[in-house]
């Protein structure tokens, strides 16, 4: 089996400043060898994993537990701060509904820069626009600035557009679960082609519903660290024994602050 | 290289960015294409006015002033759009890869598109007003190698602009106020030809006013199409040197930081 996407002691960090930096300030600084503190803020830590070509896996936790960031690093848009990664094949990653959108132009002028972005050709966006345009279903919305979209429309344009691409690997970010039923169930059996097709999927979705139905195995992200990673019944349960744990311990918590409890024996 | 092999494979984007700018600047106006000679029309109509009729200039003035305004207007948008280019995507570059150097370029070919109107103008006040050399010469093939001088130095400038804007946030300021002062540190409204030679002139004062690459350019188009004469060894090979300077440290900046320049947007 192929290697699709691996990940070795990977780590991400990100400069925390309070004041965004003025080159003038910072010029004076370096001739006077004063260097800027700046606090570092540690969003990934230590993080190993492998991926095979043609595995569905999700990654849950909390927010701010690093999700979107481990995301952005497999699509490019990030780098890591420490350690190796390697991404095999071609990838399609929608980190964002929209993403990639230019508000001023129209839902066809978009589908194009969509395409284009994601690494087809002209020709080739061009040969399956009649597709693209029928996935999404707009009408002759398509013919109009998508500033005036709604959300959901929105959605289905950049659903559309990544439907048609055939990557190898096919990241999304908490982009399911928005729309209407009808279109929701129509991008799961998309993905469900995708996955039957052999393509690598690597999502991160708060509904466990569509973990369940789209991965066989899930990554567990708390703080930055990557605290379980199995098959996705396994992972899941654990998870919600540790957010039940933590939701007692919180309401436990409450009584000590002073009001009347009805904490449950612990 | 890789990078160079990036670009080409997003040409198509580049493209299709460039003609958003372009119909951008030019839908809401009627007056279309006409729109970008308005700006150096209404300039060179200030001139004739101002500089024939109030101080007396001969009426070669209009043509002295317009052979070196044209290419200094080419550089001061590029700067000027390409300082932004990456900032203004913000929500692109945050969320989608692609080959960054895309945006600060498509502003420079918009830019080309600009100056191929604008030099039908310059052809215009050439025939319309008097100049006392002989245009039409061999020396006008100086016009190719001085172009793509221009052009380095735009795109040199633009990256390292670009990139600086991303981190910085005072950079804006600092490359407004600095136009200021290059526009009088250039030769655009004068004619720096045998200003440096004369008593009292130190030799070293003519090398180090060309060590501005901007000088050597304007000073040689003007001595190529108002004069009818080759560009000064001076001028051109400190505008070359200047040029190749600006362009590897533009380039070395860009390429350094451009993969983390998700990391800073907003
Ligand atoms: N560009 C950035 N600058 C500073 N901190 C960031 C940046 N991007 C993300 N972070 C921080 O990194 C942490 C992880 O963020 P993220 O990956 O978006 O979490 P998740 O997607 O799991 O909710 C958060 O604490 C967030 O504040
Ligand atoms: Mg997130």
């Amino acid at each position: 089996m192929t290697l699709a996407i691996r990940l070795r002691d990977v780590s991400k960090s990100f400069r925390l400043r309070h004041r965004s930096p003025f080159l003038a300030r910072e010029l004076l600084r370096a001739v006077m060898q004063r260097p800027t503190r700046v606090e570092v803020f540690w969003a990934l830590r230590h993080v190993s994993f492998e991926i095979r070509a043609g595995e569905a896996v999700g990654v849950i936790g909390h927010n701010g537990a690093g999700k979107s960031t481990l995301l952005s690093l497999v699509a490019r848009t990030a780098r890591p701060t420490e350690g190796e990664l390697e991404v095999n094949g071609r990838v399609a990653a929608m980190l964002e509904l929209g993403a990639g959108f230019h508000p001023d132009l129209t839902g066809y002028e978009n589908i194009f820069l969509n395409g284009m972005l994601l690494g087809l050709s002209r020709r080739e966006v061009a040969a399956r626009l009649e597709s693209i345009a029928a996935y999404a279903d707009l009408g002759e919305f398509l013919d109009t600035p998508i500033h005036t979209y709604s959300t959901g429309m929105r959605a289905r344009l950049g659903f559309a557009v990544v439907a048609h691409v055939d990557p190898d690997i096919i990241i999304l970010d908490e982009v399911l679960g928005v729309g209407d039923a009808a279109f929701q169930d129509k991008c799961r059996a998309t993905l469900t082609r995708f996955r039957a097709a052999g393509t690598t999927m690597f999502l991160v979705s708060h509904q466990p519903s569509n973990v369940r139905a789209l991965c066989e195995r899930v990554l567990w992200l708390d703080q930055g660290r990557l605290v379980a990673d199995g098959p996705t019944e396994d992972v899941l349960a654990r998870y919600r024994e540790a957010s039940q744990q933590l939701a007692t311990r919180t309401a436990a918590a409450r009584p000590a602050a002073g009001q009347s409890g009805t904490t449950p024996g612990s | 290289m890789q990078t160079f092999t990036d670009a080409y494979r997003f040409r198509h984007v580049l493209l299709a960015l460039t003609s958003k700018q372009l119909k951008a600047q030019y839908r809401s106006m009627s007056l279309g294409f006409f729109w970008a000679l308005l700006n150096p029309l209404v300039m060179i109509t200030v001139l004739s006015v101002v500089f024939i009729w109030f101080f007396g200039q001969g009426a070669e003035h209009p043509a002295r002033v317009v052979v070196a305004l044209i290419p200094y207007n080419f550089f001061t948008y590029c700067l000027t759009g390409c300082a932004t280019s990456i900032t203004n995507n913000s929500s692109l570059v945050k969320k989608v890869w692609f080959p960054r150097q895309i945006l600060p370029l498509s502003i420079i070919v918009t830019n080309i598109v600009h100056l191929g109107i604008q030099s039908v103008l310059v052809v215009a006040v050439l025939v319309a007003f008097p100049t006392p050399g002989h245009i039409l010469g061999l020396q006008l093939l100086w016009l190719v190698p001085l172009l793509a001088l221009l052009l380095g130095l735009c795109v040199g400038i633009g990256l390292l602009s670009a990139a600086l804007t991303v981190v910085f946030r005072d950079t804006q300021y600092i490359i407004q106020s600095t136009l200021t002062v290059l526009f009088w540190m250039s030769p655009v409204l004068y004619d720096s030809g045998g200003r440096f030679a004369g008593p009292g002139r130190p030799g070293w004062v003519e090398p180090l006013y060309y060590l501005n690459p901007l000088a050597g350019l304007l000073d040689s188009f003007r001595r190529v199409l108002f004069w009818g004469a080759s560009p000064t060894p001076l001028a051109l090979g400190l505008a070359t040197l200047g040029t190749l300077a600006f362009g590897a440290l533009g380039i070395r900046v860009f390429f350094r930081h451009e993969p983390d320049f998700a990391d800073y947007v907003k």
